[in-house]
């Protein structure tokens, strides 16, 4: 089972890389900034799946809560930056 | 100046998701010994909800629950809790912060005088840095009074 | 002479009658000007309750101590302790959070069919996994052909939906459901980017629309709460 999450983990994290590249090469402020809310949402699930393969789920479960509060919250922010600005 | 913001699944997410932040964020502070999180961390979540309410319903509708001038003494009030825990403990003859000492006028054991007498230095640290991080975000975001500057 | 003598006392009878009538059309009179009396002051009484505003303070009290329970149950699913000293700090701190924020959680929703909606909510929930499940594998299918056979486009609508809640749980199950996400929120106009013709369609025949009504009470299901209030205040204003 521990080896299942870890390969899991692993895939999770290669797809982290690619949300990377469109963060990096992406042609707009809005591909970055899609990019970057979809790089929190995947490492929120390898949280989660770091605390399954170290057996401390419930201590990873409130930091993945908090990850997700402030990855939600940061989007939100940066939309009304980019609002104000008019940028978009 | 921070508008309410004009899209409806935004206000009403947030405005359902407010209270549960800020019980989460007491919670972190709560658990502090047990789990992850502590005093800095609950009040950031704290300072985080609030940051929320404003960016989608306007610092006006917020002003009510929390500005710069009730920051201000929040902030004082949280360091207050931590000094005052930290002299008490003196004035009763211990070392700054030594939360045995605490034992006697609460007339319980040594170990439980320190575990109660975190928490109250935490939850202390947690309303300053909560207080201080909406400071600082309302020192940005209003509009600048002395050069009259106005955004939007 | 016993003819005369019977209608005599047959005519007696009847005045006696008579009279038991009217004593007791006399008492009635008095009851019924006593009890008109009493109900004027009743309605009075719940005319000033209801525009003095003590409904108003009723419903906020129902607010405070719906949030403080919910709040509650929350941390007891978080904190995991249940000795009296977590147990009591929760308490504490939701009845503290719920002072702050009565105000946020329930909004314009009437305490009495709350209940009802839950119990909606909750049986909607399978319903959208379901859905969810079978999209998904339309989506998988699509995209993983070789030829990837999409055709994208934004598609717009109009709801029958009235209140802000309804319309999010409709966007956000819109979004939820692979394949479509919600755009934009106009007015009761929703814009939708749809991945395929299916997709879309399903979007168009309205289902889940119908569904999101059926829990919140709205469009051609009957406003239930509503029609009771109206009635109520009907009633004591006395038109």
């Amino acid at each position: 089972m521990n080896t299942f999450f870890l390969i899991m983990g692993i895939g999770m994290c290669l797809l982290v890389m690619l949300c990377l590249f469109r963060v990096i090469y992406g042609p707009t402020i809005l591909n970055r900034a899609a990019g970057i809310s979809a790089v929190g949402t995947k490492t929120l699930i390898i949280l989660l799946i770091i605390g399954v393969v170290h057996r401390r789920v419930e201590m990873f479960v409130d930091i993945s809560m908090v990850y997700a509060l402030l990855n939600f919250i940061g989007c939100l922010v940066l939309a009304k930056y980019l609002e104000r600005t008019g940028e978009v | 100046m921070i508008r309410e913001s004009d899209d409806v699944i935004v206000r009403t997410v947030a405005r359902l998701l407010m209270p549960f932040i800020t019980l989460y964020a007491l919670y972190v502070v709560m658990h502090g010994h047990y789990s992850p999180g502590g005093g800095f961390q609950g009040g950031v979540i704290l300072a985080a909800g609030f940051i929320l309410l404003v960016v989608t319903q306007g610092i006006d509708r917020v002003k009510r629950r929390m500005s710069q001038e009730k920051a201000i003494i929040f902030s004082s009030l949280g360091l207050l809790i931590y000094a005052g825990i930290g002299a008490l403990c003196l004035i009763l003859g211990g070392d700054y912060l030594d939360y045995g000492t605490l034992g006697r006028p609460l007339s319980v054991q040594r170990a439980e005088a320190r575990s109660l007498g975190i928490l109250g230095v935490e939850i202390g640290v947690a309303l300053g840095v909560m207080a201080v991080m909406c400071a600082i975000f309302f020192a940005i975001f209003t509009p600048d009074q002395k050069n009259g500057r106005r955004e939007q | 002479m016993e003819v005369t003598l019977l209608i005599e006392a047959t005519e007696s009878a009847f005045k006696i009658l008579e009279d038991a009538r009217n004593h007791a059309a006399g008492i009635m009179d008095t009851t019924v000007e006593l009890m008109a009396e009493e109900s004027r002051v009743l309605r009075d009484k719940k005319c000033r309750a209801i525009f003095t505003g003590a409904q108003r303070r009723k419903t906020r009290f129902h607010n405070f101590m719906g949030t403080a329970i919910i709040l509650f149950i929350f941390w007891s699913l978080l904190s995991g302790h249940f000795d009296l000293f977590h147990l009591v700090l929760g308490a504490v701190c939701s009845l503290a959070v719920s002072y702050l924020f009565h105000d946020l959680l329930f909004v314009n929703v009437r305490i009495g069919n709350l209940r009802t909606m839950a119990w909606r909510f909750l049986i909607y929930i399978p319903w959208l996994l379901g859905q969810i499940l079978i999209a998904n594998m339309h989506v998988a299918a699509l995209v993983l052909r070789p030829k990837m056979p999409i055709s994208p486009r934004i598609i717009r609508f109009k709801t029958k939906l009235e209140t802000d809640i309804s319309k999010v749980t409709l966007a956000n199950s819109i979004t939820l459901t692979p394949g479509t996400i919600t755009i934009d929120i106009r007015g009761d106009e929703f814009y939708v980017h749809a991945l395929s013709h299916m997709v879309a369609d399903d979007l168009y025949g309205g289902e889940m629309e119908d569904r999101v009504a059926h829990i919140f009470m709205e469009g051609d299901h009957l406003y239930l709460q509503d029609a009771l209030d109206a009635a109520r205040i009907y009633e004591t204003l006395g038109v």
